[in-house]
């Protein structure tokens, strides 16, 4: 009796270890933003990424007032979990009170968020690959197909069907980018002496066209296109953490 | 004695002195006419043993207007004597024309050749018509620098003579870059027969320059015939004192880019008829003409209120004698716009003026709003200021770093699709199954047909009979022979009639070939299975034999 208490008291032991907060989670809940965001990517480029730390990441760089890392942060989180609520919520303010514009997603874009490309890529090659299998195997076992087979195939194509969808709406989503510096002028032409249209602030999401002398062809969420230098956007598919615009190259 | 004495002084004398080379030549004819062909004839002789002369073109310095090649040395083996034979023209001067004296160089030694005297004269009688002759076709003005001048050798034949090839071009031109640019096209119609060679000259200095150009070409006589093909070669030597100037500065245009000649504004291309204000679109202007297209360089466009101009990489197209320029233009200003001018200024060398080109604009219409006009149109000062939207109060969730969906899982990095292998490993898997599929299919099709197998096995059995029977006719075993094609016959019909070889009767074996002789058949089985009877059967003869293999054979070849 004594030993199973004692074995009781080590898993509650455990399980509250498990559920007090972390050290950088305690510099964002009193305010040491900063510490946090230090804490935070020590952790992602320790442990790898996982979308909540890249959601409480964002958090912490927004607090600090870096729109274009904090947007980069949620996004690349919804890239790894489309439904991550601290993302979303993120986004969510950022387009309501954080005056950072984004384009609204298609339907066939809504309909990717469902799931992450991955998956979607996942899914198809399983579907694929079961309708393969449905027609192969009845003819190296030298058996004709069975009703059952006949069902499996219809379900596999049906959802390879419902995959096409989910797989372009991916393709569309990873053509985007952020802007990342503060005053970048939407210009008229990719020179150097392109004419500015307009100003996108820093945080705002474009969709990415192609790139041409330097400078990167983006729609707006209100519908402008115009040209931005490369180096003023970070795309939104990339490395986990944002990358660091400010650092000289090296000689 | 003293008789004695001299004659021995005299005979020594005779011993150590050296015999004298003797050199003589021979022109044919003795006396030309201006330009008319004639052959040179050297022959040496020497107190040693020649051999072949090296260097001789070198040596040998033709007065200038004479063509003169060697045509070839006769060398005997062992002989202290040479000949040598060259084809020459005259030139078109009349009068006495040295050809300066000039070494032979031996092996052993080296043989001066005197001065050569070649007499050309008015007086003799010679059809210039009738013999293949070469023109050099180049313009006769004072050429510029940087221009490009388009020269041929036109070698045309004659009414007894006719050019069937050339070789042998060799050129010498001090202060131009020269390029051939066809070698041996037929001349034009109305030229009549021959060759011509064409080449591109451009002057790179200014100043005179001596240009020269030789050559042989191969002439065949007119009498045309299977027993009359004997060509010989005939040189051509071309020298010309050329003048080269820059292109005047005077009345010479600003925006003239190193255009020499006469050129045609073909016409202006555009990638796309309606872009988007700010959307790129590619313009070609195409210059066509004759001159130096390669040299021009590309007239400038500015940028300005309507468009913005891009650096753009062209292309030069050889085949068609025209130069492309290429830009790449983004449009600032929405509505019908017209394409900048291209604008060139060219020289022409003939009239020796400078005129002006202008590719015409094109009309492009471009799509969309520009940003200014935009501002101008919606705001309307008039309109009163809407009141500013109160945005839902939102704000940022308490972060959860450590949580994680078992099913949201992977980096932002690169999707799977990116990633190395991945299409490469379903396709190999993609492959294997459907080779294991087609790999059943046929086995089971094989299983469903094992007449299949039985005729390979049976087709197998009777060669090996075959093969046996031959070798017992060789080493004369009429009963082995009789065994082995009995065996073969068996196995082939048995294959046929899906039963057991063994089984197999003289019967059955018609029963598959109809025409086969029974009374043969039955001798051959008689024979086979003499060990089971009393009385053996006659071995057959060599006819019989034959046709007991040839039955075979036609078993194995049924489908």
């Amino acid at each position: 009796m004594k030993s199973f208490a004692l074995l009781i008291f080590c898993w509650l032991t455990a399980l509250a270890a498990a559920d007090a907060p972390s050290v950088a989670e305690t510099a964002y809940a009193r305010g040491d933003f900063a510490g946090a965001v230090e804490l935070w990517s020590g952790e992602i480029r320790a442990e790898g990424v996982t979308a909540g730390r890249l959601a409480a990441l964002g958090n912490a760089e927004w607090r600090l007032g870096r729109k274009g890392r904090a947007m980069i942060c949620w996004e690349r989180a919804l890239l790894i979990d489309p439904r991550d609520p601290v993302a979303n919520a993120g986004i969510k303010h950022g387009l309501d009170a954080g005056g950072v514009d984004r384009p609204k997603p298609t339907a066939v874009e809504e309909y990717a968020m469902f799931l992450t490309a991955d998956l979607w890529l996942l899914l198809a090659v399983a579907a694929f690959w079961v309708t393969v299998l449905c027609v192969a195997v009845p003819r190296l076992r030298g058996r004709p197909a069975s009703e059952a087979n006949q069902w499996t195939r219809v379900v596999a194509l049906t959802v390879l069907a419902l995959c096409f969808p989910g797989l372009w709406g991916s393709r569309s989503l990873d053509a985007r980018a952020v802007i990342r510096k503060p005053e970048v002028s939407l210009r008229l032409t990719p020179t150097q002496f392109g004419e500015p249209l307009r100003g996108v602030a820093e945080g705002d999401v474009v969709r990415t066209e192609r790139p041409l002398n330097g400078h990167m062809r983006v729609h707006t969420a209100d519908g402008k296109t115009g040209w931005v230098r490369a180096g003023e956007i970070e795309a939104v598919r990339g490395p986990g953490l944002p990358a660091d615009l400010d650092q000289k190259a090296a000689p | 004695m003293r008789r004695l004495l001299s004659c021995c002084v005299l005979l020594c004398l005779g011993l150590l002195a050296r015999a004298e080379d003797r050199v003589h030549w021979e022109i044919t004819p003795r006396v030309t006419a201006p330009g008319q062909p004639f052959r040179l004839q050297i022959m040496v002789e020497s107190d040693i043993v020649l051999g072949g002369a090296q260097f001789i073109s070198r040596e040998i310095k033709p007065p200038r207007g004479m063509a003169l090649r060697l045509s070839g040395q006769v060398i005997r083996a062992g002989s202290n004597e040479a000949t040598f034979n060259f084809s020459g023209v005259a030139p078109e001067q009349v009068g006495e024309h040295v050809i300066p004296s000039f070494n032979l160089r031996f092996a052993r030694k080296v043989v001066v050749v005197p001065e050569i005297r070649l007499q050309v004269s008015d007086k003799v009688s010679f059809r210039r018509e009738a013999q293949a002759r070469a023109e050099l076709v180049l313009p006769d003005r004072v050429f510029y620098v940087g221009e490009l001048i388009r020269g041929a050798i036109r070698m045309r034949g004659g009414e007894n003579e006719a050019v069937v090839a050339s070789y042998g071009l060799e050129s010498l031109a001090e202060g131009f870059s020269m390029a051939v640019s066809a070698e041996r096209q037929p001349l034009p119609d109305e030229l009549g027969q021959g060759l011509q060679t064409t080449f591109d000259l451009t002057p790179i200095r200014e100043g005179a320059g001596e240009f020269s150009l030789n050559g042989i070409m191969l002439v065949q006589s007119g009498e045309a015939g299977a027993f009359n093909q004997s060509g010989r070669d005939r040189p051509f030597a071309f020298r010309r004192r050329l003048m080269v100037a820059h292109v005047p500065e005077r009345g010479r245009p600003a925006e003239w880019n190193g255009a020499i000649g006469r050129f045609v504004a073909e016409g202006l291309q555009l990638s796309k008829d309606k872009p988007e204000v700010g959307e790129p679109v590619r313009l070609r202007a195409i210059l066509t003409g004759e001159g130096n297209l390669d040299r021009i360089l590309p007239p400038e466009i500015r940028s300005d209120e309507t468009w913005d101009v891009l650096p753009a990489t062209e292309r030069r197209r050889h085949a068609e004698d025209q130069r492309m320029f290429v830009y790449t233009l983004v449009p600032r200003l929405p509505g019908k716009l017209r394409t900048p001018a291209v604008r060139l200024a060219t020289f022409d060398p003939a009239t020796k003026t400078f005129s002006r080109l202008e590719f015409a604009p094109l009309e492009v219409t471009v799509t969309g709003n520009a940003p200014a006009q935009v501002d101008l149109v919606t705001a309307d000062p008039s309109a009163p200021v809407a009141a500013a939207q109160p945005k839902p109060v939102t704000g940022l969730a308490t972060p959860e770093p450590r949580r994680a969906a078992p099913l949201f899982r992977g980096s932002p990095t690169a999707s799977l699709g990116e990633a190395t292998g991945f299409w490469s490993a379903n396709a190999a898997a993609l492959g294997l199954v459907i080779m294991a599929t087609t790999l059943a299919g046929v086995l089971g099709y094989l299983a469903a047909h094992p007449e299949i197998r039985r005729r390979r096995r049976a087709r197998a059995l009777m060669r090996a009979a075959l093969a046996e029977a031959e070798a017992c006719r060789r080493r004369s075993d009429a009963r082995g022979f009789a065994v082995a094609v009995v065996r073969g016959l068996q196995s082939g019909v048995a294959a046929r009639l899906d039963a057991e070889e063994q089984a197999m009767t003289q019967s059955d074996i018609v029963r598959v070939l109809p025409d086969a002789d029974r009374p043969r058949l039955d001798i051959l089985f008689t024979l086979a299975h003499s060990d089971r009877f009393a009385r053996p059967g006659a071995p057959p003869d060599a006819a019989t034999a034959d046709a007991d293999l040839a039955l075979l054979r036609r078993l194995l070849t049924l489908p």
